[in-house]
């Protein structure tokens, strides 16, 4: 007979051997996302100090992140600038992903796929970097109309502002919103699609009526992995958004870095995480027919 | 009047190349109004592929096909007067039972209410009353099936294709399901073409069978003829099990041939039992398990018997197989006797009398 000591029979168990697993993962997690967070939580409720923070409570920084103007219009920017991003990236990215799951023969696939992510060889860094060389006063976009004669002096408007930002971010974001939907449309069966037709409806309303509702988890993924990141994104509006294309997370490091105002700018970080947290699960709601998946 | 249309689907030398691979080689059929026909054949036949083109899933490399007298060519599948039920089934998981079965309705000008009738009459018909407003992926295997014959026939369409629609049931089910496409077939007397590689449900099913090998119909006949007469040896061997044995034609005239076969000898065959298509290989004659009969003690041939030795017995329940050696032959004979009340099943080894008959043997050549 087995008589293992009480830990040992646990690790043998289903349950345990499954927490055994997740552990390293696990702790990592909450050392490194749960711990931060808490202290954010906290700070964000404090006073704040000359030098030091007061350790009182307070409702304070949350009362004046949302009334104080200029964060509120800060936030109401980068949730534009972030649903925007979000709108751009999906509509172009679902062409792609139908084109490499519909068009492209099975053995080309896993090439395709490859070619999707070669944008990140190049660090993301690197990549703002050469937008700003793109669009900038003397870029790529501007020499080229002059040298042509189109333009007779620099455009302005295509750099350091809220465009710059979005076209940035959707290159940025695009393989991440292409994968989730390319993975939805190789998940349908294709005799759907056949028997679409047989029925009676058009290659377009099959698409409609078929394509389109099974490819819809896909969808909300890609809605979600573009949605949330740029929303907190800080290195593109920093170096391509200019004074006008600020977002909340240059706003949080500018308090918290230069201003030294702990509390306020965790205020202002938990708050856009609230916002987001609400627009996500008010998304899912409403999506939430197309997910009740099969099986 | 009525002017009588006896072909609802006819195939003109129809040719479908992929690429180099010629899978279909001169199709040249037609499928009657109102008939139960199957594409009978091995897997890679190009049976299924015949069965697209006539939904128009696949385009044809030359020739032609017409259903109920007009030219498809250029016919997109949406256009078409035929539904599918398709292998898989291709029941949309994302709409309910009812949704699926409705798909097809969209612009039926009939009102919401007569739509929602005649959903819910199809399910009937299929025996899944009351199943409407499941979710279709928590329906089983069988189910699906007739989700999937509901959708189709709630069109009222003139053919209904049928690509291995029974392949992936269990067996118990697949007899229940082939018993009820026959029953619903003359219910609603559409053409029903079938594909299957499954003699037997070929059999059962069908008022008429193109049995295909290689891209071509190696013979297109009823059931019955099928089996007692079939056209070649590939297609004998095909339907059923049958013992070949090597023969020699002695005398021939314009209604008779005569053949001298090891074990049996000298035969005298009429025209209708000689068949082209022994493969090259000169002469042999083929006969069906239940065409041979072992004699028990005292029994009286029929026609003609000879003698053999047992070498092997394979006991079904219903039925024995007989691997019988004959004296005079090199191969055994599969004999299969029904195991009635009071018949023993014999030993291996055992000496025994066979009789046969040879109006039940067809000749190949």
């Amino acid at each position: 007979m087995d008589s293992g000591n009480g830990t040992g029979r646990f690790f043998r168990t289903e349950s345990g051997a499954g927490l055994a697993l997740i552990s390293p993962t696990a702790i990592y997690a909450l050392l490194m996302l749960a711990a931060p967070l808490g202290a954010i939580l906290l700070y964000s409720v404090f006073k704040d100090g000359y030098l030091e923070i007061i350790r009182e409570f307070t409702l304070a920084n949350y009362i004046e992140a949302w009334t104080n103007e200029l964060y509120r219009q800060v936030m109401i920017r980068s949730l534009f600038v972030s649903l925007s991003v979000t709108v751009v990236t999906v509509l172009l990215a679902f062409p792609v992903a139908y084109f490499v799951s519909f068009h492209v023969a099975p053995s080309r696939k896993s090439l395709w796929l490859f070619l999707i992510t070669i944008p990140f060889w190049t660090s993301y860094l690197i990549r703002v970097f050469l937008w700003k060389v793109i669009l900038g006063y003397n870029g790529v976009v501007n020499s080229g109309l002059l040298w042509t004669g189109i333009i007779d002096e620099p455009l302005q408007w295509i750099n350091y502002n809220v465009g710059a930002v979005v076209t940035t971010l959707a290159h940025a974001y695009a393989p991440f919103a292409i994968l989730p939907i390319f993975v939805a449309l190789e998940k349908i069966d294709r005799s759907l699609l056949e028997a679409g037709q047989d029925l009676g409806e058009s290659k377009f309303r099959t698409f409609l009526r078929v394509t389109l509702p099974l490819a819809m988890p896909g969808v909300v993924a890609s809605v979600l992995i573009v949605f949330i990141p740029t929303i907190g994104d800080y290195v593109t509006p920093q170096l391509i958004g200019g004074p006008e294309g600020r977002m909340v997370a240059n706003l949080i490091q500018l308090q918290i870095l230069k201003l030294d105002n702990y509390p306020l700018g965790s205020a202002i970080a938990v708050s856009a995480m609230a916002i987001v947290t609400a627009i996500s699960l008010l998304f899912l709601l409403m999506t939430r027919r197309y997910l009740k998946g099969p099986k | 009047m009525t002017i009588e249309k006896p072909e609802m689907i006819e195939f003109r030398d129809v040719h479908k190349y992929y690429g180099d691979y010629h899978a279909l080689r001169g199709i040249t059929a037609s499928i009657r109004a109102g008939e139960f026909f199957s594409l009978l054949g091995p897997s890679g036949c190009g049976k299924t592929t015949l069965l697209r083109t006539i939904a128009g899933f696949e385009g044809i490399s030359s020739g032609a096909v017409l259903i109920d007298g007009k030219n498809m060519a250029g016919v997109p599948a949406n256009k078409r007067p035929t539904n599918m039920v398709f292998q898989s089934y291709a029941i949309f998981p994302h709409l309910t039972v009812e949704e699926n079965v409705g798909f097809g309705l969209r612009r039926d000008p009939r009102s919401k209410d007569e739509k929602t009738r005649a959903v819910a009459e199809a399910l009937e018909m299929v025996g899944l009353k009351g199943y409407g407003k499941r979710a279709a992926h928590a329906l089983s295997g069988g189910q699906r099936q007739r989700v999937a014959l509901a959708r189709a026939l709630i069109l009222k369409p003139k053919v209904l294709l049928l690509d291995e629609p029974l392949s992936a049931l269990d067996k118990k089910i697949r007899e229940q399901m082939q018993l009820e496409l026959i029953r619903l077939q003359r219910e609603v007397g559409i053409t029903f073409v079938l594909v299957t590689h499954d003699q037997e449900e070929a059999l059962v099913m069908s008022d008429r069978i193109a049995v295909m090998f290689e891209g071509e119909i190696a013979q297109l006949a009823d059931p019955e003829t099928l089996y007692r007469r079939p056209a070649s040896r590939k297609v004998a061997d095909f339907i059923g099990t049958m013992n070949f044995l090597p023969a020699k034609v002695v005398a021939e005239d314009a209604n008779h041939t005569d053949v001298e076969v090891a074990g049996f000898g000298r035969m005298h065959l009429s025209k209708d039992q000689v068949m082209a298509g022994n493969g090259g290989e000169g002469a042999s004659v083929g006969f069906r398990p239940e065409t041979l009969t072992i004699l028990f003690d005292g029994q009286q041939p029929t026609d003609r018997e000879s003698m053999g030795t047992i070498t092997e017995v394979v006991y079904y329940g219903d039925m024995t197989y007989y691997d019988v050696k004959l004296d005079g032959t090199e191969e055994p004979m599969r004999i299969s006797m029904r195991n009635v009340f009071g018949r023993p099943v014999l030993d291996i080894g055992t000496r025994t009398r066979v009789a046969w008959s040879p109006g039940a043997l067809v000749l190949f050549r």
